[in-house]
C-alpha cells in the first residue's frame, strides 16, 4: 500500500462523510426556507406553485404577523417565562443547597421523592391540577402555568444544580463560618456566585421549556393577553378563514428568539441539557 | 453514632421547593389515580363512583388498540432514529475527517429542537398538504408525480408523517446529547485502541460507545417518556384523523377530559400513562445498573 | 422536630388533595375561586364601584367580525357607563373546549356564544343557561322583531327560549359560473344531474369537479347532515339526536354515506388532508368549479377574490328522493345565550336586545356580510350575492341542525371519524354505520346517568 494510495482514500472518505453530512443539512434546511419563502407571498401565490420563489417578496407580510397579536403574546411569553425562570431557580437552588450542605435527617429520601418527580409526565397529573387551579381561583391567570411549570422544573433543575454544588469544594464555607457567617449568609454570597455557570445553565435549558410549553398553557389560559407564543400561533388558524402567509411569517417570527439565543449561548446551553437532559 | 442537633429552621431550605413538587405533582397524580374511579365532567356537579368501569371502557375501546399500536411505533422508530441514528451522527461528527465544518453541522442539527412543537406542527401541516405543500410540490418537480401522497390525510401514513416530523425536530439533539459523552471520553482510550490497531469503527464499537452509555440510556429514557406523552404534535396536524388512525394516548386523554367531559376515562388514560412510562423507566435504570456492577 | 415538619408538610398537602376532589363533589369551582373571582374585579373596579363588568366569550377572533364586535361593544360600553364588558374568544375547536371548561364555575363568562341543540342542551340539564322566555313575554316588541323560523333553533321541546341568534347560516353549492359556462352546464336540481354536471366536468379534466377539504372533521359532516336530511324521516332524526334514543339504525343513514362516496371521487385528490378553507382556496383560484360552503362564507370568498375577476353563484343540494324533508337548509343559526349564574341577568338581556337587534344587524350585515334574526336586517343591502344568500335562509322550510353540534360527543366524534374513513374509502357504509351504533347505544347508558 502507497502512502498516495491511502490519501485518495482518505479524501474520498471525507468527501463521503461530507456529502452524507451535507445531505442532512438539506433535510433539516429545505422546509425551513420553504418557509422563509412563503412566507414572503401572497395566498394566491401560494396556493398556485408553494414552491416557486415569490413574484415581490411580501416584507408586510411579517409586519402584520408581528401586529396581528404576536406582539402581545412575545410579551406574555417573556413575563411568563421570567417569573418561571425566577421560580425554578430560587427554589431549586434552596432545595440543592439544603439537600447538599445540611446534612439533615431525612435529606435521602426527599432527593429522592423529589427526583421521582423527573419521571412523570404532565399529562397524568393534568385533570387534577385543571381542577386544583380552578378551585383555588387561578384560573386563567398568569400563576395558572407558571406555578405547574416551576413544579414541574423543580427535579431536574435540583438535580443539576445539586451535582454542580456537591464538586464546590467545603473550604471555601469552613472559611466563612470561622468568618462568623451565617447559614443564609454562605448559600447566598459564596454558593451562589461560584455557581453563576451552571444557574445560567439551568436557566436556559428551562427557558426552552417554558417558552415553548403547550399543554398546560392551552388548557389554563384563555385570555388573549396572557397567551404564551405556541399558543398565539394557534390562533393563527381559523375555521372559515387563514391568512396562510402571515401564518407562516408568525411560525418564523416566533421561532427566533430561542434560535437567537442558542448561538449567543451554546456553551451554557449544552452543558445544561448534557448534565441531567430531560426533553422540553 | 454521634446524634446532632439539627435546627429546624434549616428546613426552610427544602420545604418550599419540596411542598411545590408535592402539591403540583404529587398531589394531582395521586388524585388522578382516584378520579380514574369516577364518572366526572367539567361543568357537572356530580362525580360518580363507577369502579373499574372507566378502564373497562378505555381497554374496550375501538380506537385503543389503534392508539397503543401509534404510540409504540413512535417509540420504536424514536429509539433507531434519534438515539441509533442520532448516536452515528455523533460519531461520524467527532471523527478528525470532518474538520472545522464539525460545529457547523452540530448547531444545524440542533436548531429544529429550539422551535416549539406547534410552530412545526403547524409548519408540516402545510408542508404535507397534498395540493399547496412543499412535499408534493418537490416531489412534481423533480419528475416523479406518482410518489406524490396525501400524507396527513391518509390513513396509513398519517402516523409515520408525524413520527418522521419528530425525527426531523429531535435527533439532532440526541445527537447532541452524544457529542458532548463522546468528548468526555478520555483521550487515554482512545489513544490505547489506536495503539492496538482499531480502526474508527472499531474504536466506536469497542470505546466510545461504551464509555458514553450511561448517556446513551438517559437517551433512551427520554425518548421512550417522550413517546408516550406524545400529544402537541398531533393535536397540531391531524388531530387523531384521519378517522382515528394517528390518535395517540395523550390526545385521547385530551379530548375525554375536554372535549368529552368524560375527564374519569382522562383519568384512566392517565393512569396508563403513568405505567407505562414509570415501568419503562425503572426497566432501563435496572439496565443501567445491572451493568454498572 | 423532623416529626413537627413533616406533620406540617403532610398537613399542607392534604388539604391541597381535599381540595382537588372537592372541587368537583361540591358545587363546583368551589367558594374559593368565587370569592378570589370576586376580589380580582373588586380590585379592577376600585373607586367605581357602580360598574357591573359583563364578561362576554365568543368565537369570531378573525376579522372582520372581531373588530366589528370590539367596536359595538365599546360603543355600547360608552353609552352605559355603568357597564363593563369584558371580552374574550377563541377559534372553534379552541372555543369548544373552553367553553365546557368554564360553564359551571366561578370563570364561567356572562354571556357567551353557544351552538343550538345538543351543545346547549347539555348545560341546560345542569340549570347553566338562562331561560330568556319570560324576557321576551315581558318584551313583545323584541320578541316580534325576531324571526320565528330562526328562533326555533334556540327553543327546547318544552318551549324555552335559551339563545338569541348572531348569524343565520345555510349550506349551499358556490359554483363558478365561467367553468359551467365554458363546459355548457347547468345548475343542477336533482341528485343524477349533480353526478352528470360533476362527470362532465371530471371528463373536460382542466378542472377539479368539487373542492373540499376534511381534515378537520365537520365539512364532511356538513354534507351527510344534508344527506340525511333528505334521507331520514324527521321524527327518526330527531329521536336519534336525543342521545338517550340515539339508535342510528335507520337505512337511510346508510345510504347517505352511500350517496356521499359516490361524490368523492369528484373531489380535489387528499380531501382528509387538509381544512376546508385550504380546499376552498383550489375554487376561489378557479382551479376547482364547486365548492360547498357556508353562506357566511361568503365573506371570505370576496376577500379571497378581491382584484380578480370572479365570476361565481350559488345553488341548493340537488334533491336526493327519500323519506326525509329536501326543503330544509342545512345551517342552524349561532347566537349567544347567557348563564343562569349571572349576577346581571337584566343587564346581558338588555345588552343582547341592542347587539343583536336591528340596528347593529343592519350594520353586521354591511360590514362582515352576516345577518342576525333581527327582521329587515338585509333591506338596505346592495350586494347581489349576500341578498341572494338571505332570501334563500328566508325561504326555507326549516333549518336543519349543524350534524357535529346537535349529537352527543361520543357519537359525534365517532360519526366524524367514520365519515372520514368513507372518505378515505377504508370503510364500507354499513360497517362505519355499525360502528355508530355501537357507541350511540354506549352513550344511551352515559347520558341515563
Amino acid at each position: 500500500m502507497t502512502t498516495k494510495h491511502i490519501n485518495g482514500k482518505k479524501v474520498f472518505l471525507t468527501v463521503l462523510i461530507h456529502l452524507f453530512l451535507m445531505s442532512l443539512v438539506l433535510i433539516i434546511l429545505l422546509p425551513m426556507c420553504w418557509l422563509i419563502m412563503n412566507s414572503l407571498k401572497t395566498n394566491q401565490e401560494m396556493f398556485r406553485d408553494s414552491i416557486a420563489l415569490p413574484a415581490t417578496p411580501l416584507f408586510s407580510n411579517w409586519v402584520n404577523a408581528w401586529n396581528k397579536g404576536l406582539y402581545n403574546y412575545f410579551l406574555s411569553s417573556i413575563i411568563t417565562s421570567a417569573m418561571s425562570l425566577c421560580g425554578i431557580l430560587v427554589f431549586s437552588s434552596l432545595l440543592a443547597y439544603g439537600l447538599t450542605r445540611l446534612n439533615l435527617p431525612g435529606s435521602g429520601l426527599i432527593f429522592v421523592i423529589v427526583l421521582g418527580g423527573m419521571a412523570l409526565s404532565e399529562q397524568v397529573a393534568l385533570v387534577p391540577l385543571f381542577k386544583i387551579i380552578q378551585a383555588i381561583g387561578l384560573y386563567n391567570t398568569r400563576w395558572a402555568v407558571v406555578l405547574p411549570y416551576i413544579s414541574f422544573r423543580i427535579p431536574f433543575t435540583m438535580f443539576l444544580l445539586r451535582s454542580y454544588f456537591l464538586g464546590i469544594p467545603r473550604e471555601l464555607e469552613e472559611a466563612a463560618i470561622l468568618d462568623g457567617a451565617s447559614r443564609f449568609q454562605i448559600f447566598y454570597k459564596i454558593i451562589i456566585p461560584i455557581s453563576k455557570p451552571v444557574l445560567a445553565s439551568a436557566a436556559i435549558v428551562n427557558l426552552n421549556f417554558v417558552w415553548n410549553e403547550f399543554l398546560f398553557a392551552n388548557i389554563f389560559l384563555e385570555n388573549r393577553k396572557l397567551m404564551t407564543i405556541p399558543l398565539g400561533l394557534m390562533t393563527f388558524q381559523g375555521d372559515l378563514k387563514s391568512d396562510y402567509v402571515t401564518m407562516l411569517a408568525g411560525i418564523l417570527i416566533a421561532s427566533l428568539p430561542m434560535i437567537i439565543m442558542y448561538l449567543c449561548m451554546q456553551k451554557q446551553f449544552v452543558r445544561g441539557l448534557t448534565s441531567g437532559a430531560v426533553k422540553g | 453514632m454521634k446524634k446532632k442537633k439539627v435546627k429546624k429552621s434549616l428546613y426552610l431550605y427544602i420545604v418550599p421547593g419540596l411542598f411545590m413538587v408535592m402539591a403540583f405533582v404529587y398531589v394531582p397524580i395521586i388524585t388522578n389515580i382516584v378520579y380514574s374511579f369516577f364518572r366526572l365532567s367539567s361543568y357537572s356537579s356530580s362525580m360518580k363512583f363507577v369502579a373499574f368501569d372507566n378502564y373497562r371502557r378505555l381497554f374496550t375501546n375501538d380506537t385503543f388498540p389503534v392508539m397503543m399500536r401509534n404510540n409504540i411505533y413512535y417509540c420504536i422508530i424514536s429509539l433507531i432514529v434519534q438515539v441509533g441514528f442520532g448516536t452515528v451522527i455523533a460519531l461520524v461528527l467527532e471523527s478528525k475527517l470532518v474538520g472545522k465544518l464539525n460545529s457547523f453541522y452540530r448547531n444545524v442539527y440542533f436548531i429544529p429542537s429550539l422551535i416549539s412543537l406547534t410552530a412545526v406542527g403547524l409548519m408540516f401541516n402545510f408542508i404535507y398538504n397534498p395540493t399547496a405543500g412543499m412535499l408534493n410540490g418537490f416531489l412534481k418537480t423533480i419528475g416523479q408525480p406518482d410518489l406524490q401522497q396525501i400524507w396527513l390525510g391518509d390513513k396509513k401514513l398519517a402516523i409515520f408523517c408525524i413520527i418522521a416530523m419528530s425525527q426531523w425536530q429531535y435527533t439532532g439533539y440526541i445527537a447532541m446529547l452524544m457529542i458532548v459523552a463522546f468528548q468526555n471520553v478520555s483521550m487515554d482510550y482512545v489513544e490505547a485502541a489506536i495503539i492496538d490497531g482499531a480502526g474508527p469503527i472499531r474504536r466506536a464499537i469497542s470505546v466510545y460507545i461504551p464509555l458514553a452509555k450511561e448517556q446513551l440510556l438517559v437517551c433512551s429514557v427520554i425518548t421512550v417518556i417522550g413517546a408516550f406523552k406524545l400529544f402537541t404534535e398531533v393535536y397540531t396536524t391531524t388531530s387523531g384523523g384521519p378517522g382515528d388512525a394517528s390518535q395517540v394516548l395523550g390526545l385521547f386523554l385530551y379530548q375525554n377530559a375536554f372535549l368529552h367531559d368524560d375527564m374519569g376515562m382522562a383519568a384512566a388514560t392517565g393512569v396508563l400513562i403513568f405505567v407505562i412510562t414509570v415501568t419503562l423507566s425503572i426497566i432501563q435504570l435496572r439496565i443501567t445498573r445491572s451493568g454498572q456492577d | 422536630m423532623k416529626k413537627r415538619f413533616t406533620r406540617l408538610l403532610a398537613m399542607g398537602i392534604a388539604s391541597l388533595m381535599a381540595v382537588s376532589l372537592a372541587a368537583c363533589g361540591s358545587s363546583s369551582g368551589g367558594s374559593a375561586g368565587q370569592t378570589a373571582g370576586a376580589d380580582s374585579t373588586a380590585a379592577a373596579n376600585a373607586g367605581n364601584s357602580n360598574v357591573k363588568t359583563i364578561k362576554f366569550f365568543h368565537r369570531f377572533p378573525d376579522d372582520p367580525a372581531n373588530s366589528f364586535i370590539e367596536e359595538k361593544i365599546a360603543e355600547y360600553e360608552a353609552a352605559h357607563s355603568d357597564i363593563d364588558i369584558v371580552v374574550t374568544s377563541a377559534q372553534n375547536q379552541p372555543f369548544k373546549e373552553k367553553i365546557k371548561t368554564v360553564v359551571g364555575t366561578a370563570e364561567e363568562p356572562d354571556i357567551y356564544y353557544s351552538w343550538a341543540g345538543e351543545f346547549s342542551e347539555r348545560f341546560i340539564r345542569e340549570n347553566l343557561i338562562l331561560d330568556l322566555t319570560p324576557y321576551l313575554e315581558a318584551d313583545s316588541e323584541w320578541a316580534d322583531s325576531l324571526i320565528e323560523s330562526q328562533m326555533v333553533n334556540y327553543t327546547t321541546d318544552d318551549g324555552m327560549v335559551y339563545g338569541i341568534p348572531f348569524r343565520l347560516d345555510g349550506k349551499v353549492f358556490a359554483y363558478n359560473r365561467d367553468i359551467f359556462d365554458e363546459l355548457g352546464l347547468e345548475v343542477p336540481t336533482t341528485w343524477d344531474e349533480f353526478l352528470a354536471v360533476l362527470e362532465a366536468i371530471k371528463a373536460d379534466g382542466t378542472y377539479t369537479p368539487l373542492a373540499e377539504g376534511n381534515q378537520d372533521q365537520w365539512p364532511g359532516a356538513h354534507y351527510i347532515g344534508t344527506l340525511n336530511q333528505m334521507l331520514v324521516a324527521d321524527d327518526v332524526r330527531a329521536a336519534d339526536f336525543n342521545p338517550k334514543t340515539g339508535a342510528f339504525t335507520d337505512p337511510g343513514y346508510v345510504e347517505a354515506l352511500d350517496k356521499y362516496q359516490q361524490l368523492v371521487p369528484y373531489m380535489n385528490i387528499g380531501v382528509n388532508g387538509m381544512t376546508h378553507d385550504m380546499a376552498r382556496q383550489l375554487f376561489t383560484t378557479g382551479q376547482a368549479a364547486m365548492c360547498y360552503i357556508e353562506l357566511v362564507e361568503i365573506t371570505n370568498l370576496y376577500q379571497e377574490t378581491e382584484g380578480t375577476e370572479f365570476n361565481w353563484g350559488m345553488f341548493v343540494f340537488p334533491t336526493v328522493e327519500g323519506a326525509g324533508n329536501p326543503n330544509i337548509l342545512t345551517g342552524e343559526p349561532e347566537g349567544f345565550v347567557i348563564s343562569a349564574n349571572t349576577a346581571y341577568p337584566d343587564e346581558c338581556v338588555e345588552f343582547l336586545k341592542w347587539f343583536l337587534g336591528p340596528e347593529v344587524g343592519a350594520q353586521q350585515a354591511e360590514v362582515v356580510g352576516w345577518f342576525n334574526a333581527s327582521k329587515g336586517v338585509a333591506d338596505n343591502l346592495e350586494d347581489e350575492g349576500l341578498r341572494e344568500a338571505y332570501d334563500l335562509i328566508m325561504n326555507a322550510e326549516a333549518m336543519g341542525p349543524w350534524f357535529d353540534a346537535s349529537l352527543y360527543s361520543t357519537v359525534c366524534e365517532e360519526y366524524l371519524q367514520q365519515i372520514s374513513n368513507v372518505t378515505n374509502g377504508d370503510i364500507s357504509s354499513a360497517d362505519a354505520m355499525a360502528k355508530i351504533q355501537a357507541t350511540a347505544l354506549e352513550a344511551q347508558t352515559l347520558a341515563a346517568e
